[in-house]
């Protein structure tokens, strides 16, 4: 007699029999109680075995970046584990650099604790909280960029210019999991009740698209931070701040809190780039900063002007208006900073138009996410 | 059509979860083999060959780059807009790994528009996968004859 199993029934197996394993692993394997030791035993936590280093930190309210929910295909769960945790898996590999190997960086969410471990993770993680907010008002900017303001209900968020939340995508309609993604806070340090955010609608993206279509003002959202090396530096060098799009977020939080704590004076230029009229925003607010900060310039350039649209900026690929700018009137005998907020694309563009103009790769600043 | 083990393997990592949140299937419940038995029909009904839109798809994706983020026309009819989000995904067939590097491709005199990726590029191109229908990046092989080709 012959069977025949229907390719729905066939998934469903394999569903039940994935089910089963993960049962029979935890009745089975079962690791019992384990230590994991962070920072050289700065703080020490007995927990369950069986659950991966991500979510166990998770469930300790130590939130380490994470942008795929855990499935190893983000890469921003990096983490050094400096205990025995078994040769790197196949997932991992991708996302290590040589250096990465060597200091046996692994990715959280992949790694499974199955006895004592030890790990290293940067201070500030200990400072991320998970806030509770509600959506206070939904603006759109551009016709695909949404300026989303989160109210954190009476708590706090203390953060430096430039630093980023991840926010928390519910499940919803086929997405079964909640995920999440990283946005740079266009709110300033001194708004501490709020976070604001701008989310460009991103082609097929899960996050962008629930953003743009299902969210509404009043509803409830999780944020995980701030996270993030993304900030100016602590003295009066000369910068030089490259974005387009929702890139426009952390320079907002930078520019404005100098005006709010006084750094009037330093010399700061911000080029953003966008296609055409239609996809710039905040002219008003930055040309008001100009006035009241005297050595701000900011430059936005069209890409494709459209004709019979009036534009009085300028025009050109961002990189190539950099390129002017930099040569002609910021100049290359002075010490200079580069700060970044755009794809890896743009940031490798906009790194060789720095180098270039003298500006050593050491100042040139940007998150990885 | 007979499943192969490596078809089979490729099924269950095309589930939503697996990969990604909501897998490669959409809508469809049937065999992958016999998917790409339709979509080659399909294929051959629009009048496009795998390599040459594969090609195409790559000639889109490389020259919107140049947008750095930003939408960039290209040959005056096209307007291209690449993201780049950090990150990799496995082939579900399990042969290598790709960015989740990410162009809309829009018809500029008709507003349609192809958005694919570096995966779904491989996909089309060394497996005959166009994805399920009622999946977010299916290729569906009509549109890409309007959208793509002079
Ligand atoms: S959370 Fe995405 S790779 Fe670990
Ligand atoms: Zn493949």
């Amino acid at each position: 007699m012959m069977i025949i199993i229907a390719p729905g029934a066939v998934a469903l197996i394999a569903a039940i029999l994935a089910a089963a394993i993960s049962i029979v692993d935890k009745v089975v394997n079962n690791y019992g109680e384990v230590e994991l030791d962070i920072n050289d035993g700065k703080k020490k936590i007995k927990l369950d075995g069986g659950e991966s280093l991500l979510s166990s930190l998770a469930g300790q309210e130590i939130f380490v970046p994470s942008a795929c929910g855990g499935r190893g295909t983000c890469g921003a769960c990096k983490c050094q584990v400096t205990s025995d945790v078994g040769p790197y898996l196949p997932t991992e590999t991708p996302f290590m650099t040589k250096e990465n190997l060597a200091d046996n960086i692994r990715l959280a969410c992949q790694v499974k604790i199955k006895s004592d471990i030890s790990i290293k993770i940067p201070d500030e993680l200990f400072n991320i909280k998970k806030y509770d907010s509600i959506v206070k008002s939904i603006v759109d900017v551009t016709h695909d960029i949404k300026e989303v303001t989160f109210d954190l209900q009476g708590e706090e968020i203390n953060f430096e210019a430039g630093k980023y939340v991840q926010l928390v995508v519910p499940p919803h309609g086929k997405i079964k999991g909640s995920t999440q993604r990283a946005y740079s806070m266009a709110s300033k340090p001194g708004e501490k009740d709020i976070v604001r955010l701008l989310i460009r609608l991103v082609p097929g993206g899960i996050a962008t698209t629930w953003v743009h279509t299902e969210l509404k003002e009043g509803d409830r959202v999780e944020l995980v931070g701030p996270f993030g090396d993304f900030f100016r530096t602590p003295t009066d060098t000369t910068m030089v701040c490259v974005a387009g799009g929702s890139g426009m977020a952390p320079f907002m939080s930078i520019l404005f809190d100098m005006l709010d704590t006084g750094e009037l004076d330093r010399e700061v230029w911000y080029f953003f780039g966008a296609r055409t009229v239609k996809d710039m925003f905040y002219l008003d607010e930055l040309r008001e900063l100009e006035k009241k900060m005297p050595n701000f310039h900011f430059v936005p350039a069209l890409s494709e002007p459209e004709e019979g649209t009036p534009w009085d900026g300028a025009t050109g690929l961002i990189t190539d208006v950099l390129d002017k700018y930099l040569k002609e009137e910021i100049g290359t005998d002075k010490k200079r900073e580069g700060y970044l907020c755009g794809s890896p694309g743009m940031i490798n563009a906009c790194n060789n138009v720095f180098t270039a103009n003298k500006v050593s790769l050491d100042d040139i600043f940007y998150d990885k996410f | 059509m007979k499943m192969t083990p490596a078809m089979t393997m490729a099924q269950e990592n095309m589930q939503p979860g697996v990969i990604t949140e909501e897998g490669f299937l959409g809508d469809e419940t049937i065999p992958v083999v016999d998917m790409i038995a339709r979509d080659e029909g399909e294929m051959r009904d629009a009048g496009l060959s795998f390599v040459d839109t594969a090609k195409r798809l790559a000639y889109f994706m490389e020259e919107g780059q140049k947008g750095l983020g930003e939408p960039v026309t290209i040959d005056d009819k096209w307007l291209i807009r690449v993201v780049d989000p950090r990150g990799q995904l496995p082939c579900p067939f399990k042969d290598g790994f790709f960015h989740k590097m990410t162009a809309q491709i829009t018809r500029k005199e008709t507003n349609e528009s192809v958005v694919v990726t570096d995966l779904s590029i491989h996909l089309l191109r060394e497996h005959h996968f166009i994805e399920g229908k009622g999946s977010r990046f299916r290729l569906e092989p009509q549109v890409m004859k309007r959208v793509l080709f002079d």
